[in-house]
């Protein structure tokens, strides 16, 4: 069984104005599944549709089980669903300790615990727990959202570029880390526009064009495919 | 000299609390409230209600060595949560719903709307007479003789206005910095988007904005009225300096408003000596101009 499916989603801000225009996928558990696809073509608005921020206005989105379709945003992380955003993920005004209680706290759980408990998966945070989040770098920005993220250890955990922004340096950095949070048996879905970097790690790998899925395959053998380039290219006679 | 101190940081606690109240309600809600006044006005005034109602007639015993006793600490604790009732009304029936499809400049007239509303019913109930908690004449104290700076002589009322201010300030920053509410407010304040994904009922959060910042502004109406009048008018002329604190001490920012609210204070203060009491508010804004030419964000503002 799936711990993220989506199924014929259409979502939009506007009604009757549609960006994702019935798309369809699974993660599986320590499954990561990285959404690819062209600027505009909808891959952040899906996942923000999954996340609650985006109206769906038709299509259903499953979390394990539940359905979570239209659910409020702030539900979703105590029922198993983190999400980093692309920008501004980290609050900046608060300690990265504050910002690692705050979700703690909200979802119920002790928040010195669970805490500790990110530090010891993230070092480099625990040295870091008195400074404002505002005065991280990039890659220390995408440590703590990743670690608010999963501290409350969803079944599921979405990241809108995550690369956006990072020195290759970082990039590799980060990826690593989402490989170990693989290893944990977590369901991950990538939005990348790091083609190369999000196919070399991902399981899978889903092709996004004007708000349809046109390729759903396994991410390896897509490097290099020039089905991949023509649909970056916006042709659609190989979809 | 220190006389002007005192009496500038006297109506500072006032200013302080209502510009904390109007400073959280901005930073949360994304627009100026220009009716964060009446609040002030309405806090006062539902004190002076309980108050009659608790005393049915009767003298106010008073605490020595104040001019006041037991009921108006019990009126003002009934008139909490009547004020935060006032603010949740009008958020609900006026800027939720505008919110919705309005501007911010949509939602700053709904709130001179508002105002008016509310003075305007003030006025209805109680009249515009001024009135007051107690008719007790307090003597001032010497507490530093005439050739020290000029000495200072300060009732036991306005010490305590000046000590029950530093501890709500306190209080309250205790809450934004260690309670989760507290903190789901300045996480909420930066970006409410996240606070959603962080887990936080941004809806909630709002309605705790309310009543936090209604309650402050009706401590403050309260101060004012024990220190001075209780008039319709109260609220609407704290108003600007209230903006004038929230502003100078960088929009958003509680310990900012706190210290804005001193400085607003402490400039009206020493206007009325050097140009007279007619041009109060011009000292106060001639400061403010100053701070902000050369820190446009204000003294504590991060962002713009």
């Amino acid at each position: 069984m799936s711990a993220l499916s989506a199924r014929e989603v259409v979502a939009g801000y506007e009604p009757g104005l549609p960006i994702v225009k019935g798309a369809s996928l699974t993660v599986a558990a320590g499954e990561i599944v990285t959404l690819l696809g062209p600027n505009g073509a909808g891959k952040s608005t899906l996942a923000k549709a999954i996340a609650g921020l985006v109206p769906v206005f038709s299509g259903s989105v499953t979390l394990g089980e539940a359905d979570i379709t239209g659910a409020p945003a702030h539900l979703l992380l105590r029922r198993g669903l983190g999400f980093v955003p692309q920008t501004e993920n980290v609050f900046a005004n608060l300690t990265v300790r504050e910002n690692l209680e705050l979700a703690a706290s909200l979802a119920g759980l002790n928040r010195r615990a669970a805490r500790e408990e990110m530090f010891g998966f993230f070092p480099d945070l625990a040295r870091l727990a008195r400074l404002g989040a505002g005065r991280l770098s990039g890659g220390q920005r995408q440590m703590l959202a990743v670690a608010r993220a999963l501290l409350v250890k969803p079944a599921v955990l979405m990241l809108d570029e995550p690369s956006a922004g990072l020195s290759p340096k970082y990039v590799a950095e980060v990826f690593a880390m989402l490989a170990r949070v693989r290893e944990s048996g977590v369901a991950i879905l990538l939005v990348e526009q790091n083609v190369k970097a999000a196919l070399g790690l991902a399981d899978r790998a889903v092709v996004l064009v004007d708000g349809e899925v046109r390729l759903d395959e396994q991410a390896g053998p897509l490097l290099g495919d020039p089905r991949l380039a023509a649909l970056f290219l916006g042709s659609r006679e190989h979809g | 000299m220190l006389q002007l101190v005192a009496d500038g940081l006297i109506v500072g606690s006032v200013i302080s609390l209502g510009a904390v109240g109007l400073t959280l309600t901005y930073s949360l809600l994304r627009f100026a409230n220009f009716g964060h006044g009446e609040l002030l006005t309405w806090g006062a005034y539902l004190t002076l209600a309980f108050l009659g109602l608790l005393l049915a007639g009767a003298e106010m015993a008073p605490i020595e060595p104040f001019s006041f006793g037991w009921p108006l600490l019990v009126a003002l604790l009934l008139a909490l949560p009547a004020t935060a009732a006032i603010a949740l009304a009008v958020d609900w029936a006026l800027f939720r719903r505008l919110a919705r499809h309005g501007s911010a400049i949509t939602l700053v007239i709904a709130s001179f709307g508002a105002a008016l509303a509310l003075r305007n019913l003030v006025q209805f109930i109680w009249g515009t007479l001024p009135e007051y908690y107690t008719r007790e004449i307090q003597i001032a104290i010497r507490v530093l003789p005439r050739d020290v700076l000029g000495g200072l002589r300060i009732t036991p009322d306005q010490l305590l206005v000046l000590g029950l201010t530093a501890a709500v300030v306190v209080a309250l920053h205790l809450f934004l910095t260690y309670s989760t509410l507290g903190r789901a407010m300045r996480a909420t304040a930066m970006n409410p988007s996240l606070a959603r994904l962080a887990g936080a009922d941004v809806a909630k959060v709002a309605r705790a904005t309310w009543v936090i910042g209604a309650a402050l502004a009706c401590i403050a109406g309260v101060f004012a009225g024990l220190t001075g009048q209780i008039r319709p008018m109260l609220g609407f002329d704290l108003l600007l300096p209230l903006f004038a604190a929230a502003i100078l001490g960088g929009i958003g920012n509680v310990w900012g408003a706190v210290i804005g609210g001193l400085i607003v204070g402490l400039a009206e203060s020493f206007t009325v000596p050097l140009l007279g009491a007619e041009y109060r508010a011009a000292g106060s804004f001639a400061v403010l101009i100053a701070i902000l030419l050369l820190r446009p964000t204000g003294l504590f503002g991060a962002r713009a």
